[in-house]
């Protein structure tokens, strides 16, 4: 089967969903140790997903379209305002705070989702559309990083 | 361009969901305050005025209400298009559905003609103009949801088209030919053509996104909405032609199973979530997918054995668990996401955008806007409530007592709604 961009990236999405999951319940239950592991992993899953994304994908289809005002930008800030949230997340995570990060999760939960959405329905097909068997060679640029 | 202003254009104003959602509660707590004024005599005729004005205080007034604003809300994220001119489209459409779900159940109830009238006028232009607009942003996008949404949106129109032929009935004195069986196919097109086919769309992506479960079955996806509306097709063709004949009830069979089958998928794929913590969505959702089952196993029952479905009780027994069960207890769950979200959403957009802000301060997250503790509440009142509903259809003095549950249902429903919109209010004054 040919390699997607919509295909690769989604499964990333899948795979940071799980790590989110798997912190939240730890924290739920107070086991700080292995959440702080698991906050972690989850972290620097999305901060690669981010880079690859930003760096590499949407400049490569701003570069080919030359929207630079379009849909990534609106992705790029997007991932601003999540940036936020782990920041936040963190803090809370030091500070043994379940409540709080709890509160945080939820919401970042939710505009994670509603970001890989339109990602996934809109942006990543369209950024197949555009570059076709192209896609291939992006996908080996961003797996050498 | 400031990116804060593009995020803003992407998502639409506050306000133009907000105002279906917290109308919505308001006609709940009017069809309690109903119930409790017919009190008993609410078995005495099927087709009793007042409890055609009951079913549209909910199906009206509170389960499309929520649909329209949802939908609105919803059109950015799974078709990247925003309606034009958000707020003015959405309040006259939201003003037309509100006057007009008053007039139709205020015609109901007094018996006034001209009530009835204006509500033919009113509810038509509502939804006419909502299922064009809506209809127009989702021509040039594809995807299972965006089939969902335009066959509901089809179902929608079928429903209201009926309706309004039936309303003339009685708004002029016409008789209509087939009345009765036009009664039943516009009851079945607006509970699972419209109601029931928007759901199944909106679950596919909301399910696996709330809990993080696995996705609802591909080939499930692509051809259960389809099948449903087909099926729906094929019923209403064979009820017209043949009445009751034998062949029209194993038809809807098809149409109760194909319901099952997203029910039944939907508790599994919840079973096999990620995310363990408690959640008051997850009971709504949960309950509600029972709900569905529960409903679906009388109606097929009902069939098969005609002599239950004969029964006084037997078709209000399926309202409560379909409506009751079903949609309202899935609509509630999804506000308790949607709401606290949005509020989060623009407040966060509005702390972005350089131009209006003066401090920075920390946005409340979702648990603080609406939290769990009185969310929780209000699903048990409501779950009491649902309860009562059903022993009510024995011991009929209880009606009483189901009336004010349900009410005290609502008004926690409207308090939980409202508190997080003076809280937006609050920290947007002290971010600006």
């Amino acid at each position: 089967m040919e390699e997607t961009i919509t295909y690769t990236f989604s499964k990333e999405h899948t795979h940071c969903d799980e790590i989110f999951a798997k912190a939240e319940n730890s924290v739920a239950k107070k086991q700080w140790t292995v959440a702080d592991t698991e906050f972690n992993d989850f972290h620097t899953a999305m901060e690669k997903h981010f880079t690859a994304e930003e760096e590499i994908l949407f400049s490569a289809f701003e570069e080919r379209t030359g929207q630079t005002m379009g849909p990534t930008q609106m992705m790029r800030m997007e991932h601003q305002q999540m940036r936020q949230i782990f920041a936040q997340m963190q803090t809370s995570l030091a500070e043994r705070d379940d409540e709080q990060y709890l509160g945080l999760s939820e919401t970042l939960l939710m505009l994670m989702q509603q970001h890989n959405m339109k990602e996934e329905q809109m942006l990543y097909p369209m950024i197949d559309q555009v570059f076709g068997a192209e896609a291939t060679s992006i996908l080996e640029r961003i797996r050498a990083i | 361009m400031n990116t804060a202003n593009l995020a803003l254009q992407q998502t639409p104003p506050l306000s133009v969901p907000i105002r279906f959602f917290i109308t919505a509660p308001l006609f709940g707590i009017l069809a309690s305050l109903l119930l409790i004024y017919i009190g008993p005599d609410i078995f005495s005729s099927r087709w009793g005025l007042n409890i055609l004005a009951l079913t549209h205080l909910f199906t009206l007034g509170f389960v499309s209400m929520i649909m329209f604003g949802a939908i609105l809300q919803l059109l950015p994220v799974v078709a990247g298009t925003i309606i034009p001119k958000p707020v003015l489209t959405s309040s006259i459409i939201h003003i037309l559905l509100t006057v007009g779900s008053l007039s139709l159940t205020s015609g109901f109830i007094f018996g006034q003609d001209f009530l009835l009238r204006i509500a033919i006028v009113l509810l038509g232009l509502s939804f006419f103009s909502f299922v064009a607009i809506v209809g127009y942003c989702l021509i040039q996008v594809k995807g299972n949801i965006i089939i969902g949404m335009r066959l509901a949106l089809l179902a929608l129109l079928i429903t209201a088209g009926l309706g309004i032929g039936l309303v003339v009935r009685f708004a002029y004195g016409i008789t209509l030919p087939l009345a009765m069986i036009l009664a039943n196919i516009h009851l079945t097109w607006g509970l699972v053509g419209w109601v029931g086919l928007l759901i199944i769309a909106i679950a596919y992506q909301v399910v696996p996104m709330f809990q993080i479960t696995p996705q609802y079955n591909t080939k499930l996806m692509r051809w259960l909405i389809p099948i449903l509306f087909l099926v729906l097709l094929l019923w209403t063709l064979a009820y017209l032609w043949l009445e009751n004949n034998k062949l029209v009830g194993w038809i809807s069979i098809l149409i109760g199973l194909g319901l099952a089958v997203f029910g039944a998928k939907t508790l599994h794929l919840q079973i096999k979530r990620l995310r363990k913590i408690p959640d008051v969505t997850l009971n709504f959702w949960r309950v509600g997918a029972v709900g569905l089952l529960l409903s679906i196993i009388l109606w097929i029952t009902g069939i098969i054995w005609t002599e239950l479905a004969n029964q006084p009780f037997y078709p209000l027994l399926l309202f409560i668990l379909f409506v009751g069960g079903f949609v309202l207890m899935v609509i509630q769950g999804m506000l308790y996401k949607i709401v606290p979200f949005l509020v989060w959403l623009h407040l966060q957009n509005q702390q972005l955008n350089p131009l209006r802000t003066v401090n920075m301060i920390r946005i409340p997250h979702m648990k603080q806007i609406i939290s769990p503790k009185s969310a929780q509440r209000q699903f048990w009142v409501y779950l009491i409530a649902l309860f009562c509903s059903i022993l009510t259809l024995q011991f009929p003095n209880l009606i009483y007592l189901t009336g004010i549950i349900l009410l005290v249902a609502f008004i926690l429903l409207e308090y939980n709604l409202l508190k997080a919109l003076k809280l937006y209010r609050s920290v947007l004054i002290s971010i600006q």
